[in-house]
């Protein structure tokens, strides 16, 4: 928390005005409706004081001041406004228009020329000079795939510059050449080819449209625009706000919003330009029905009354088990928590799950035997105060791009980092120490940490004694179970120089405060959930958890994919973490819903992974999915695919054709985020209001209203809600950690859940006095290290990783639907080591076919020192190359989690 | 007939500038040995006491900056720069005194250093001198070995590195913020002012810029003590002054004299009078960033309080001479472009204004008396809003040579 500043009086042309000390003049003055102009300061840069408009007098200062460098002082007395200060500004105007191309085309807002109508200067006539801008020979950098520059627009005002390196970490612009002729570079160069990667900052705060967003550059018109609505981003668990402009219907722009969190205005190239999916050919927009092996339209009547109608007869027929739903980690709470009820009710089963079984299920499920909450305990800008941040199989900077601009401002101002990651990630550049150890090590790794810091005494034994079960007793246990992970016994297993062990575990245990963001190469393993309770071991005895800054975080993948669970799409708990096997939860939950509490099933429902080869066997029948693509996500694609082919129902809803509405009997056609009014929540347990953009396309239904109608035709009829508030009012009711959470409180700002009333602020750390554990204390689950099941061979001999990329998303079904995004990446790839192509005869570019125990695929390869010899990595957003069919459907026993970084393969050129 | 006073340069073409030992033999170092015998908080005494004014152009008394910089943050790192990029027009002093004495400069650094309590210094030269480059880096290394610089200085517990970095051929570069830019690795645009270097210079560190001749000065001033410094020159500019001589005159080069020295002595006597022998038409001091003044000016002494009294500047100590039959509008024009093509492009005064006086001036060849009168007004105007304006000292330059031009040249632009 910040510390309240002290506030200082003081005058602006004599008016009285009040603000903290130490602000800045030109940010307080505009805010108080002084509008001083000034077109080279914004409110997230450091002053630059270049354009020289601001300029004030300052009693007892020499000369002309400019306000946006100056911090105000008690009893300052400010003239902002005289002639001589006003002359002085309609001359640096006029000196602006004399090297400015001031042509404007009407798609992008202007802040100079709102200053060069202020000043009288439209017109030709009223200007002091005839313009040179002509005379320089500029060129327009036309070679990004998001943007535009023109430096005849171009005012010099630094604003892109620092919008990259301050704001966004990422230090790509700068100037070339001097004075009147300079110009601004990306790299050494142009745009295209450069360390780009279009997140469009520096388009955002622009002022004079010299850089501007390509898309949809022909059809804009900013006066033309009919609506701009404030919502959540459609893509990862940050939960970016963004604004959408929408004109004739349809979005033509997204701008990020300033001010608020979690985001600040800041977006990655997927928020500020993956919306054209929406708008995309494809969209589904009539419902279809299977009839002898082709898909013929039907109407909504008749596919509601299908699949009613089949799913009851499955339901009587084999009973309320032989049924199954995947939520979506896309869609609402309202949606989620409707569909979780249907599953529960309808249905009358807990098979309900979705994705996020294969993301984070096994963090959670750590989380929840050790601490007691499901999700991350800090909030996103602890990314960038905390002394050391602990990242662990977390690629951030691609999979989390807006978390990573946070850690990178951290660590200007000095934050240690230490990345652990068998594969090199950009992050690697801005750490302190890298830890490289070899796949599937990192219980080995971890207990020679822990073993580390309790050699030297890191160790927090006030805090083990007052918040850790069984208190030092229970440490004595964790000390003998890690006594053997010496330096050199784990150096022999992970590969990792004991020096490296030593430095991070030093900087972990030793720093004021530390943070942990665990990411997919934790938890995607066998021994997932293990992996991560190493994780809490190190920070429980080292009590970097529990205040401010510290604790363990697993960013989240999709938008809503924290929400979703949180709303009870899990097969063991109800809305809020409510376990079903506990009467009192059944019969809260059977009275807001007013259902017979008998109705409701006291059984564990199968997870993910399990309906899948639960249909394999047969025992599945029936099976409801909304807004996912098992077809790409699930593990062992092969025998997924069996599984769906067994079934005798399956019903997608979506709002595309996928790999796995294929394999459906009815598709219903769904609407997309922007058509929606509902809630998510993001990484850092924050409710984030998504309202509607845009109309659906076609006959294509909001999904809760698909729902709904479908359980009044199955004879569980649902409340007549009269709108998503209303749905979010009982779901409220049910789920104490949003229980204070309402649409009202929403529009002044999200709130971050623990939310037990009306009247509480939220929560922005967790376990600041007590775990949410049945006793209140955090628990050690000290576990051993065992060598993977899967190992290579003669005939597999690499291990295969496999992961997200900055430009895509998920199964791609929107990501590879915006141009832009497939501008940059539209091909799948396999990296692989110098070593490995020498020895397979492979060079970069070269066509391969690479096979595992289950399944093959054929891909492209590039050679790369970011993987170890020895080792593989794809990214697995591309059909074309489906590196789920390569996966293993083991599962971690805890979690139910399965395998996705580690798969033995083999790579033979075609 | 005046003679020079050389105290500075008196060992300049007598010792053998690439031997240490010639250097020691001539009294080198010796000051170094009285500054380590006593405290720091003397040599900044003895510094302020002395008067001594920094020689890089603004003359700001070095002994100030020297408290400044000692006096923030006790325990925290500082550094000491040398601003040797001299890139005034018409300024080769420093280049004299880093050829002939490279150990004196080294000296000078050392005793600064001392006085508040550095650990690092850095000499930022101009790229293009590349002998003062070589000779420094081998003065440099002979000063390690002979345990001047390094750990425990001499036996002290003084310890200092000393590392030189060249700079990139910008004219802006040698003003001093946008040299800490530089020297950081930075592109060179100026920093916001305050704060100035001594409270947060060099990676934020306090750090003390001075010039090479400042520097070059320490030596003499804690050796002999303040009275013999002050014993030359005027009460308010003590010391003597390097003069770069050029221009329309028969002997150009450098000539330390007394502070104070009557400009025409300078140029007859030293500088062996104008090419043609007639009287000159103008004397440009202090480089472009200088004022002109007209033979009438020929009695001017050389000194701060002086020259200010008459409206110029003694500046880095560049006297350039334009001969009787010398036109003022090219050089009028050279100047310009120089200021255009130095402008590092940060604020919109600069940037524009330089280009569009620049433009202006070129217009003034071919135009005629009325024409050239007004042109010449309206160019002053915008230097002096760009010298309100501007975010540098570069940007506040122009109006200097501009306007002294309009005061005593005017009609002579006008009909030349
Ligand atoms: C555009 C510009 C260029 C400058 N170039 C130099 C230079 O080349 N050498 C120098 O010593 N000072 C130069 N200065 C002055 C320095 O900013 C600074 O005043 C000086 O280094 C201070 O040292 P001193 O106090 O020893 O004079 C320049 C100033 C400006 C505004
Ligand atoms: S491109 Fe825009 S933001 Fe960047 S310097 Fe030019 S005007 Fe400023
Ligand atoms: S970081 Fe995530 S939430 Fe933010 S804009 Fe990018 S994809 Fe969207
Ligand atoms: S005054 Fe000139 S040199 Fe100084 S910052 Fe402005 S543009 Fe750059
Ligand atoms: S806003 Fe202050 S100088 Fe540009």
């Amino acid at each position: 928390m910040l510390q309240a500043k002290e506030m200082v009086i003081f005058t602006i042309d004599g008016r009285t005005i009040e603000a903290p000390d130490d602000s800045n003049l030109l940010e307080i003055a505009r805010r108080n409706g002084i509008a001083i102009p000034g077109l080279c300061y914004h409110r997230k840069l450091t002053p630059t004081g270049a354009c020289r408009l601001c300029l004030v007098k300052i009693e007892g200062m020499r000369g002309l001041i400019t306000s946006c460098t100056v911090k105000v002082t008690e009893g300052m007395k400010v003239t902002a406004f005289d002639r001589e200060l006003e002359d002085t500004r309609k001359l640096l105007l006029n000196y602006l228009l004399y090297e400015h191309n001031d042509a404007y085309d009407g798609t992008y807002p202007d802040e100079l020329r709102e200053l060069i109508f202020r000043y009288g200067l439209e017109k030709p006539d009223n200007r002091y000079f005839k313009p040179v801008w002509e005379k320089l020979k500029f060129v327009t950098d036309d070679s990004s795939p998001v943007l535009t520059y023109d430096p005849s627009k171009c005012i010099k005002c630094f604003r892109c510059i620092k919008a990259c390196d301050e704001v966004q970490g990422k230090n790509v612009l700068s100037f070339t050449d001097r004075g009147i002729d300079s110009f601004i570079i990306a790299g050494t160069g142009i745009w295209g080819g450069s360390e780009c990667d279009g997140c469009g900052e520096c388009i955002q705060l622009c002022p004079t449209g010299a850089i501007v967003e390509k898309p949809n550059r022909e059809v804009i018109n900013l006066e033309k625009i009919e609506k701009s609505v404030v919502t959540n981003c459609p893509y990862c668990g940050v939960g970016c706000q963004i604004e959408l402009l929408v004109q004739d219907g349809r979005i033509v722009r997204s701008n990020g919003v300033e001010g608020v969190s979690p985001n600040d205005g800041r977006l990655c190239v997927k928020g500020r330009f993956g919306y054209e999916f929406v708008h995309s050919p494809d969209r589904l927009t009539r419902p279809l029905i299977k009839r002898n092996g082709s898909f013929e339209e039907a109407t909504w009547d008749e596919a509601l009354g299908l699949v009613a109608d089949r799913f009851t007869e499955i339901r009587n027929r084999f009973g309320a088990d032989a049924l199954a739903g995947y939520a979506s980690a896309k869609c609402t709470n309202e949606d989620n928590y409707l569909f979780q009820k249907f599953i529960r009710t309808a249905f009358g089963t807990n098979n309900i799950d979705y994705c996020t079984r294969l993301c984070h299920a096994s963090t959670v499920t750590a989380m929840l035997k050790a601490m007691g909450d499901g999700a991350g305990s800090n909030s996103i800008e602890d990314f960038e105060t905390t002394d050391c941040l602990f990242v662990i199989g977390n690629n951030i900077i691609d999979t989390h791009p807006i978390t990573a601009t946070y850690v990178k401002r951290g660590v200007v101002k000095g934050q240690k980092i230490i990345v652990v990651d068998p594969k090199w990630t950009p992050l690697v550049r801005y750490a302190t120490v890298w830890l490289q150890p070899r796949l599937g090590t990192d219980i080995a790794l971890l207990n020679g940490l822990v073993h580390i810091i309790i050699k030297n005494r890191w160790t927090d034994t006030k805090f083990i004694e007052e918040r850790v079960e069984g208190g030092l007793e229970a440490f004595k246990q964790l000390e003998e179970l890690t006594a053997r992970y010496t330096p050199a016994y784990v150096e022999e297993i992970t590969g990792v120089p004991a020096a490296s062990l030593n430095m991070a575990a030093m900087l972990y245990a030793t720093s004021p405060t530390a943070m942990i963001a665990t990411g997919m190469g934790m938890s995607q393993q066998v021994t997932g959930t293990h992996n991560v309770f190493c994780l809490i071991n190190m920070m429980l005895i080292t009590g970097q958890v529990g205040r401010e800054r510290c604790g363990i975080n697993p960013p989240r993948g999709q938008n809503n994919v924290q929400g979703a669970t949180d709303v009870g799409c899990s097969p063991l708990n109800y809305p809020g973490y409510m376990p079903v096997t506990n009467d009192d939860n059944r019969r809260r939950v059977a009275e807001v819903w007013g259902v017979p509490y008998e109705s409701l099933s006291p059984e564990p429902g199968l997870t993910t992974v399990e309906i899948m080869q639960a249909g394999y066997d047969r025992r599945i029948k029936g099976i409801y999915i909304m807004g996912e693509n098992p077809m790409i996500s699930d593990p062992n694609l092969n025998h997924t695919e069996e599984a769906l082919k067994r079934m005798d129902f399956v019903v997608v809803q979506d709002i595309f054709p996928t790999e796995t509405t294929r394999f459906a009997d009815v598709i219903l056609p769904a609407s997309s985020w922007a058509e929606k009014e509902g809630t998510y929540v993001n990484s850092d347990r924050r409710v984030l209001r998504g309202r509607k953009a845009v109309g659906c396309p076609g006959e294509a239904r909001l999904d809760w209203k698909i729902i709904h109608e479908l359980a009044g035709r199955m004879g569980w009829p649902m409340p007549e809600y009269r709108s998503e508030n209303e749905i979010f009012g009982e779901l409220a009711r049910v789920t104490p950690i949003m229980a204070g959470i309402s649409y009202v409180r929403l529009e002044q700002g999200s709130i971050q859940w623990p939310c037990p009333d009306k009247d509480h602020p939220g929560t922005p750390t967790l376990y600041l006095d007590r775990f949410n554990t049945s006793t209140g204390r955090g628990k050690l689950f000290p576990v051993e290290y065992v060598p993977q099941n899967e190992q290579t061979d003669r005939d597999y001999p690499l291990m295969l990783n496999s992961g997200r990329l900055l430009y895509h998303y998920h199964t791609a079904t929107m990501s590879r639907r915006t141009k832009v995004l497939r501008d940059f990446v539209d091909e799948s790839f396999a990296q692989i080591h110098p070593g490995d192509a020498g020895r397979y005869g492979l060079t970069e570019g070269a066509r391969v076919r690479i096979e595992s125990r289950r399944g093959e695929l054929e891909t492209t390869v590039r050679v790369s020192e970011d993987v170890l010899e020895g080792e593989v990595f794809m990214p697995w957003h591309f059909t074309e190359s489906q590196v789920n069919r390569l996966t293993r459907d083991e599962l971690d026993p805890y979690s139910r989690i399965a395998p996705f970084k580690l798969s033995a393969v083999r790579i033979t050129k075609i | 007939m005046i003679r020079e006073k050389r105290i500075i340069l008196r060992n300049s073409g007598v010792i053998d500038p690439d031997s240490i030992a010639d250097y020691i033999n001539a009294g080198g170092y010796k000051a170094l040995s009285v500054a380590l015998s006593g405290t720091p908080v003397k040599v900044v005494e003895e510094v302020v006491a002395s008067g001594l004014r920094g020689r890089g152009g603004a003359g700001f008394p070095t002994g100030t900056k020297k408290q400044a910089a000692a006096a923030r943050d006790a325990g925290t790192i500082r550094y000491v720069v040398c601003n040797a990029d001299e890139g005034e027009p018409g300024t080769f002093k420093d280049r004299a005194i880093m050829e002939s004495n490279p150990h004196l400069l080294i000296e000078g650094m050392i005793i600064a250093a001392y006085g508040i309590d550095a650990e690092r210094g850095y000499i930022y030269i101009r790229g293009e001198y590349y002998d003062s480059n070589r000779r420094l880096e081998h003065a440099i290394s002979q000063a390690y070995e002979s345990g001047y610089l390094g750990r425990e200085i001499l036996g002290s517990g003084f310890s200092f590195d000393l590392e030189i970095k060249p700079g990139a051929g910008s004219y802006l570069c040698g003003e001093e913020l946008t040299m800490l830019e530089s020297l950081e690795g930075k592109r060179g645009y100026p920093r916001i002012k305050p704060p100035f270097p001594a409270e947060k210079g060099l990676w934020g560190k306090p750090t003390l810029v001075n010039n090479v001749e400042t520097l070059a000065n320490l030596p003499g001033i804690i050796e002999h003590g303040s009275s013999w410094f002050r014993s030359s020159g005027t009460r308010r500019t003590p010391g003597t002054k390097i003069f770069s001589v050029c221009g329309d005159v028969r002997k150009p080069g450098c000539y330390e004299v007394d502070a104070g020295v009557i400009l025409n002595d300078l140029i007859n006597d030293l500088a062996g009078g104008t090419r043609n022998g007639k009287p000159w038409k103008a004397v440009l001091l202090g480089g472009a960033a200088g004022t002109f003044v007209p033979y009438s000016c020929n009695d001017l002494s050389m000194c701060y309080e002086r020259l200010k009294e008459r409206c110029a500047t003694l500046g880095s100590g560049a006297v350039i001479v334009v001969g009787s039959g010398r036109k003022l509008i090219p050089l009028m024009q050279s100047i310009l472009r120089f200021f255009r093509h130095e402008s590092c492009g940060k604020c919109v005064p600069c940037r524009i204004g330089t280009t569009y006086i620049h433009e202006r001036s070129l217009e003034m060849s071919g135009a005629g008396h009325d024409s050239r009168i007004s042109i010449l007004d309206e160019m002053v105007n915008h230097a002096r809003q760009m010298a309100i304006s501007s975010l540098c000292p570069l940007g506040q330059s122009p109006i200097l040579p501009l306007e002294t031009l309009q005061r005593h040249f005017n009609e002579t632009i006008a009909t030349e």
